[in-house]
């Protein structure tokens, strides 16, 4: 009845890919430029002695090969090589290497992003993620400024004669008078960095500003960026130039997170307690980052005290957290565990009577952040790091003896160990686990249903960080993932009878990546970031390729052994940024990728749910592949008080993925998920603007985007282009902390978006009797725009010696809009009796929401 | 059913205030469509409802909807060796005595026949009755449009046993179980209408009336059915906390059909449109159809057997 066909296919192992690309002779191989800036510098005494003793032995050439120069000539070549001599000074001038960490001298964490640099020079480098820097210049007396926002600056003194190392520790700035900061502000990152369309959020300043139910949500408050579109409320998906969900990395600490949402959408798995840093790259990415097309969000957890033992934590409405952190041995080693769960669903418990029907039906979700480090040496660190999440929803109806269990959610490992190698490479080798799940069990009389999809990762990477001079930032590495992907694994029975659903369809596949790339001052002006990734991606067996008729019944299958390549893919993805500065506070920026996207997430409903299903490139489905180009002006006012930007961007997005008209989720048991599917093209373009206030008692920032996103598939709305449902011409955010008093602080937030995107009925006809909607051109019709107001207001406790506390109050959707969430159509009555009455009616969600939460620390 | 569509609302319940708001939607203007409700059984004459569709908000007083009828098609129906064109029949003109029979056939209560007025296409030519194994070729020509379909009867087959069980934690109340036995190839699909002796005027389908055997076959198994209603049904009991099952000691018919797939796709869309409708979670299902030539709706052939069940535990 089956015919099996076996193909045999060239089975590309890693090693062999590995040696294709060259791994092993793989080296940075940009040649040092000359040093421009040295023909500033003076030329020393030494040096001229230098440069006589050459010209004597020159000369001794000249006469030794019996050449008769003319005085004129010899002057010139005189003059000739002195000039060469002053440009190449930095290859004949001794360079020195001043290289160590940041931290904050509070806990002992490293401080990311931190800028590190010469006031002599005007130059410098900012810390990694690891809080290490490491600068190279020409020996001399210099002054070295620390400066990290929200901190002190530190200013020191040194004579750089030998490769020296500097711990620094910085201390929060708790006077955030507009005066204090003024001075010493010389960091105009903003303008300066060949970086765009990159933003970093402090975890603090998240913390300041209002939440629903006074849950802090790092995935909300990144939606109030421009150019980031939040899909409202009930759904933690974001989007990001026009990119779909699926197309944002989520990085914890380095391992991917897939379904980064708790409640089918409602909160994000990030617990801002245990949460370090957070940076979100929209557009530009580095050759670094890869294997998604939008944008990445690498969120840094906390590396736990080094120097005492602390207590934070919080009780709120509807979840309480706790966190605990301090040293195992101080200074060299150090632990931060942070929980949270929620608990409503237990508050209802009582209340619902045991004659319920619902009885025994419950929710609740928890979150567990660890993280353990250790200094084994200055050239060696590690860390450990776990996340462990789970949704789990259980549902009664003892009427009709109905019951359902879904546990769902996300686990993480990462380890990882940095070293140095010497001053100027630094070495980050990264071993991670990652593991998402959901599971359905339902049960009704004798039937049994379960489901079971996830995804799990195995990753290895290793990371190089190269400083040869403090012109140059290499970073070069590989990485190679292991995936195992389960689409959907139903098992159904009833009694003793096993439905079939088919085989589990596993697939399986290595995913691999190659890169480089610097970060160049090539002059005062022009900077630029150039990179290059090569990746690949290799859809291995043991997989069975169903091949199905019209009505989704099987035909024959293709079966792979394992091993087997069923389809192998690789590209080259250039990564280039450029920044021309007119002076310190203006800039231009310009920035062309090219990403590939070898795993996908297909999605039936219009919100992201736990159970959509991550699949990989087949040998039915093509990476996606997305070019992106940005241009940027940069503005900072005001010694930096306030930055500014506009970008403008076009993304174009090859082999986009949706679900065929008419596909139902029923249809992928026994059998291949991406037979449901069908492909196309989308493309967005728009203008970003971003008005920031740094720093004083009254902060925040105002974005506004202007953008046009659009989908074509020849096979869906007769082939015609359509808006996707997140396509938002306006869309727009204002965000405000102010500090009232030493105690008193208030936050507030609103937003305005255009409405969503939908596909209604524009016709009905009857059938049997009941009404039967036909359905317009794909999302003809648009949602009533979206605003709301957030307020919160902080006040901190008196300052005791070492217990303290704090009560948020927030307010969501202050004015109590109601913003649309769905909007569906529905009849009442019976057309034979002419009764029938024909309604849209639109749902929302949350209205005026007050909340309080207590935190404390000690 | 209704349980998976309590699940959303419970777990928005548990956490939400959600707010509800009737709002004015414009629709934009759209073109009109036949619709076909047309079906053929074994020894039963064809018969095929056309209609059209109309605006979303358009009127839906008594008047307006008689106006939906599509009158003086040619509607022909063929088996490959006969083909026949159906007479027009409208209820309005037809003895009472009659509408019982037209009830039966096209799956209209009388009462609602009665005070809405019907009119179909039929015919009294028994060469053109419904024959296990024939396809049925069905051609339209109305207001310009031009639609055909075809459809199939095929064998009935018949299900091993049925029988009642209680609902734990009901006395009386149970879901109507059977044992079915699915051939080995793939490609059967089945529709399942109930008929309570001295309740119910017709055949009902079943609330899920429609199954094929992508997972099922060649399977031995047990499965039930909720009771179908009347569409849009005010009855008590179709509308309390039992209306899903049905009631011990009823007599019930039940009438088991065998369908073609294109058919069973019509049902299992339409069903799950009807399912899904305010369901947040769900894409907008689009009913398919079998009907070419730009209509809408389902020309479907049914290859029935008969059982009739006293309910007993």
């Amino acid at each position: 009845m089956v015919s099996k066909l076996l193909k045999i296919k060239e089975a590309l192992t890693i090693q062999s890919f590995f040696s294709v690309v060259g791994m092993t002779g793989f080296e940075p191989a940009t040649p040092r430029p000359p040093d421009v800036y040295s023909n500033r510098a003076e030329l020393h005494p030494e040096l001229l002695t230098y440069f006589a003793s050459r010209l004597h032995v020159l000369s001794l050439n000249f006469a030794r090969s019996k050449i008769v120069i003319s005085c004129r000539v010899n002057r010139f070549i005189v003059i000739l090589f002195l000039v060469f001599v002053a440009a190449t000074g930095a290859f004949a001038q001794k360079k020195y290497t001043i290289s160590g960490y940041v931290k904050d001298i509070s806990n002992g964490e490293n401080s990311i992003g931190a800028t590190v640099y010469i006031k002599e020079l005007l130059k410098g480098t900012t810390t990694n993620a690891y809080g290490f820097y490491s600068i190279t210049i020409q020996e001399g007396d210099y002054t070295m400024v620390v400066s990290y926002v929200g901190y002190k600056d530190i200013e020191k003194k040194v004579t750089l004669n030998k490769n020296l190392q500097f711990n620094f520790e910085i201390e929060e700035d708790v006077i955030t008078t507009e005066e204090f900061k003024v001075v010493g502000e010389r960091e105009d990152k903003n303008t300066q960095e060949a970086v765009m369309s990159t933003v970093e959020l402090e975890v603090q300043k998240v913390k300041s500003l209002p939440a629903i139910f006074g849950e802090i949500d790092v995935l909300k408050t990144i939606q109030l960026l421009p150019g980031v579109q939040s899909a409202g409320e009930g759904n933690a998906g974001f989007y990001v130039r026009g990119g779909g969900p699926d197309q944002n990395l989520i990085l914890l600490d380095g391992a991917a997170i897939y379904n980064a949402s708790h409640l089918f959408g409602f909160f994000s798995v990030f617990n801002a307690d245990a949460i370090k840093d957070i940076k979100l790259i929209k557009g530009g990415m580095p050759a670094e980052y890869g294997g998604r097309l939008s944008s990445v969000l690498d969120i840094t957890m906390n590396d736990g005290n080094f120097k005492e033992y602390k207590v934070d934590g919080g009780i709120g409405l509807i979840s309480s957290r706790l966190t605990v952190q301090g040293p195992i041995k101080k200074d060299t080693a150090s632990f931060i565990i942070s929980g949270r769960r929620t608990y409503i669903g237990d508050l209802v418990q009582p209340f619902i009577s045991d004659s319920s029907k619902f009885k025994g039906s419950n929710y609740y979700f928890y979150d567990l952040n660890a993280k353990f480090n250790y200094i084994l040496s200055r050239k060696d660190r590690l860390y450990l790091s776990g996340y462990f999440g789970r949704d789990v929803f259980t549902f009664v109806n003892k009427d009709d003896g109905f019951s359902m269990n879904t546990p769902w959610g996300n686990s993480t490992v990462s380890l990882r160990w940095n070293h140095l190698f010497n001053d100027k490479l630094f070495l980050n080798t990264s071993a991670i686990y990652t593991n998402y799940k959901f599971e359905v069990e339902l049960g009704q009389n004798d039937f049994e249903f379960k489901l079971y999809s996830g995804i799990r990762d195995w990753n290895a990477k290793l990371d190089f960080n190269y400083l040869p001079s403090i012109l140059h930032n290499v970073k070069f590495g590989a990485n190679y993932i292991f995936h195992k992907f389960i689409p959907s694994n139903a098992t159904a029975e009833s009694g003793d009878v096993e439905f079939n659903t088919g085989d589990i369809v596993i697939n399986y596949a290595n995913d691999m990546a190659l890169y480089l790339s610097d970060d160049w001052d090539i002059n005062e002006k022009l900077k630029v970031h150039g990179g290059l990734r090569y990746s690949a991606f290799q859809h291995v067996g043991p997989f069975k390729r169903y091949n199905n008729d019209e009505f989704g019944n099987p035909k024959d299958t293709v079966v792979y052994d394992k091993g087997e390549t069923v389809k192998f893919y690789h590209g080259l993805e250039p990564r280039f940024t450029m920044r021309y500065a007119f002076n310190d506070a203006n800039s231009v920026k310009a920035s062309f990728t090219q990403n590939y996207q070898y795993i996908h997430l297909a999605s039936f409903a219009s919100v992201s749910l736990p159970t959509d299903v991550w699949v990989p490139s087949t040998d039915l489905v093509a990476p996606q592949f997305s070019t992106q180009y940005a241009v940027g002006y940069f503005k900072n006012l005001k010694e930096n008080k306030y930055e500014t930007s506009i970008e403008m961007y076009y993304k174009d997005m090859q082999n986009q993925i949706e679900y065929k008209d008419g596909a139902l989720p029923k249809d992928n048991a026994g059998n291949n998920v991406d037979n449901a599917f069908t492909f196309g093209r989308g493309w967005s373009y728009g203008a970003e603007l971003f008005f920031k206030k740094r720093y004083g008692k009254l902060n925040g920032w105002i974005g506004y985007t202007l953008s046009w996103t659009k989908r074509n598939f020849e096979e869906l709305n007769n082939g015609l282009d359509f808006y996707t449902r997140y396509d938002r011409r306006h869309d727009a955010s204002i965000v405000l902390t102010w500090e009232l008093s030493k105690r008193w602080s208030l936050g507030a937030t609103w937003v305005y978006a255009t409405g969503n995107a939908l596909t209604l009925p524009v016709s009905r006809y009857f059938v049997n009797g009941q009404l039967v909607n036909e359905y317009g051109e794909r999302n003809w019709y648009r949602m009533a725009p979206y605003h709301r107001m957030d307020l919160s207001l902080t006040l901190k406790g008196k300052e005791e010696k070492k217990f303290k506390s704090s009560w948020n109050f927030s307010v969501y959707n202050v004015y109590n809009r109601q913003n649309p969430y769905f909007i569906y159509f529905t009849s009442e009555g019976n057309i034979y009796e002419g009764s029938l009455d024909i309604m849209a009616k639109q749902v929302s969600l949350f209205g005026i929401i007050p909340s309080v939460t207590w935190n404390f620390s000690f | 059913m209704k349980t998976i569509k309590n699940i959303f609302l419970v777990s928005m319940v548990l956490f939400l205030a959600s707010c509800e708001k009737e709002i004015d939607v414009e629709i934009p203007l759209t073109t009109e469509k036949l619709v076909v409700e047309g079906a053929i059984e074994q020894n039963q004459p064809p018969f095929v409802l056309l209609t059209r569709s109309s605006d979303y908000f358009a009127p839906t007083d008594i008047n307006t909807l008689k106006n939906i009828f599509v009158h003086d098609a040619i509607v022909t129906v063929s088996n490959g060796t006969n083909s026949v064109q159906l007479q027009e029949l409208c209820t309005e003109n037809l003895p009472d005595s009659l509408l019982d029979e037209i009830s039966v056939l096209i799956g209209i209560s009388v009462i609602d026949i009665k005070t809405f007025g019907f009119c179909l296409y039929t015919t009294l030519n028994t060469s053109i009755f419904g024959e296990v194994g024939k396809t049925y070729t069905l051609s339209i020509q109305a207001e310009g449009h031009d639609l055909s379909a075809s459809t199939t009867i095929p064998a009935p087959i018949a299900m091993n046993y049925y029988y009642y069980e209680d609902q734990p934690g009901f006395s009386n109340y149970g879901y109507l179980w059977f044992n079915q036995t699915d051939p080995p190839e793939y490609g059967n699909a089945y529709r399942i209408f109930t008929q309570r002796k001295g309740k119910d005027g017709r055949f009902l389908p079943a609330d899920g009336s429609v199954w094929d055997d992508k997972l099922l076959n060649g399977l031995t198994f047990n499965a039930f059915i909720f009771r179908g209603h009347e569409p849009n049904s005010t009855a008590v009991e179709d509308n309390n906390e039992t209306s899903e099952y049905f009631l011990q000691g009823d007599t019930v018919f039940v009438k088991f059909c065998t369908i073609d797939l294109p058919h069973f796709e019509f049902w299992e869309t339409f069903e799950t449109a009807a399912f899904n409708n305010a369901n947040p979670f769900a894409a907008p299902t689009t009913v398919k159809t079998n009907i070419q030539g730009g209509g809408l709706g389902v020309w479907g052939g049914y290859g029935a057997s008969f059982d009739t069940i006293v309910l007993q535990d």
